[in-house]
């Protein structure tokens, strides 16, 4: 018998990847991607940033993107099922509350993986003829990777908890642009006191910071471990909370 | 005898570019805090004064600035369009002894030598009277190639229209 896991984390991930819809989001997303990168060789002011700075604006707006997708999945995980009528057969099904969690991260992780694939031939479009190319592609899937699903496992949770989407969806949207802020506020953020104790324990700052320092800076690994274990308790804090929710859930 | 008179004189015009029925004397100088090997992306200042040192007030004078790119085989008049908003000054009237002083920023957009020189005229005099030039090289820096990005850009986004397409023709059962 296949693990129930599998079974939602394969029903989650066909909704997103077959249907119309899913693909439509993707096409959405794509074409953000391209208007962004048409934007930067038909700009004159964008045009002439150095080479290193655009792949990591890309890498900034690719971290950003799939965040938001894992902020839609997220809340639609449980409140969509609620909003539906299929909640209760699915919490009917043998199954514990955990498993079907686990299930939806599955979904999750399998709409990041292709929205990251997707984000590839952007990333190299931009980068090929500048440094640090392939530490893009590694660092992206390195550093993104916790942020993007832990923003879904905490809409996961959220949507546990409340009654309806539209409200999941607002708390999340604010959750992220709360913490995608740095992308819009750049360097200016960490002048004042306030802002690098921001910078130190925001995820996304962690992971714009891991970028700019290995693309533009060219440093290792070495370096951005503080930033990796920063983001790495933001999926596990995430991920524990959905789990805790889905036990807690609303009918 | 002829040939000397000819070459002290287009000696003294090289060494003192302002002739001697010119109204106005333009100089040309580059900002102190210019980069001294600026590359693609700087920016540029260049100062420039403009004087009547005539013995009549000079009307209708107007000052711009051009570009002239002198790399071998690619010798041109650049058009200003992105490298300056600033591209020309005018005064209505500039009275005897008077000067005028410009800045001149520049954004530097494509790799290459350059010369940049200051021209001007005023309605009384019959010729352009121009500033001395000041060549300075732009660097080459790795920026984004449009040739990579166009195929991408709108190769990705027409791959998914084509399978959403696809997917609603399959399910109408057109493609069996």
């Amino acid at each position: 018998m296949t693990n129930p896991i599998i079974l939602i984390a394969r029903k989650e991930s066909g909704e997103l990847l077959l249907s119309g819809r899913g693909i439509t989001w993707l096409l959405a997303l794509s074409i953000v991607m391209s208007v962004l990168s048409l934007l930067l060789v038909s700009n004159t002011e964008l045009s002439l940033l150095d080479n290193a700075s655009v792949v990591y604006m890309v890498m900034g707006t690719v971290t950003a993107l799939g965040s938001l997708l894992a902020v839609v999945l997220g809340t639609d995980a449980i409140a969509g099922e609620r909003e539906r009528g299929s909640l209760w057969p699915l919490l009917l099904a043998p199954v514990t509350p955990s498993q079907i969690v686990l299930g939806k991260m599955g979904g999750q992780t399998a709409g990041w993986i292709v929205m990251y694939l997707l984000s590839l031939p952007y990333v190299w479009a931009v980068g090929s003829s500048g440094q640090n190319l392939a530490q893009a592609v590694i660092y992206l899937a390195l550093f993104a990777t916790p942020v993007v699903l832990g923003f879904g496992f905490f809409c996961i949770g959220l949507s546990a908890r409340v009654h309806h989407v539209r409200t999941a969806l607002l708390t999340g949207l604010i959750t992220l642009m709360l913490l995608a802020s740095p992308l819009l506020l750049g360097p200016s953020l960490r002048q004042s006191g306030i802002g690098k104790l921001f910078d130190a324990v925001n995820p996304f700052s962690a992971a714009l910071n891991t970028f700019d320092s290995v693309v533009i800076d060219s440093q290792t690994l070495a370096v951005q471990s503080s930033r990796l274990v920063v983001t790495l308790v933001w999926l596990v804090t995430t991920a524990l909370f959905a789990m805790r929710s889905m036990r807690k859930i609303k009918i | 005898m002829f040939k000397i008179f000819v070459t002290v004189l287009f000696l003294l015009a090289a060494a003192n570019p302002v002739l001697a029925n010119d109204t106005l004397e333009i100089s040309l100088q580059p900002d102190p805090a210019n980069p001294p090997s600026p590359q693609m992306g700087d920016w540029l200042k260049f100062h420039s004064k403009i004087e009547n040192h005539s013995s009549n007030d000079a009307h209708g004078v107007v000052a711009w600035i051009s570009l002239i790119q002198v790399d071998p085989g690619k010798e041109q008049p650049v058009d200003l369009e992105d490298w300056s908003a600033h591209k020309a000054v005018t005064r209505s009237v500039l009275p005897v002894a008077q000067q005028v002083g410009v800045e001149w920023p520049m954004r530097l957009i494509q790799a290459g030598s350059y010369r940049v020189v200051i021209s001007a005229v005023d309605r009384e005099t019959a010729h352009v009277m121009t500033s001395p030039f000041i060549g300075f090289q732009v660097r080459q820096m790795p920026v984004v190639e449009s040739g990579r990005i166009l195929p991408v850009a709108f190769g990705v986004p027409s791959l998914l229209l084509i399978l959403i397409i696809w997917r609603r023709y399959r399910h109408r059962g057109i493609f069996g």
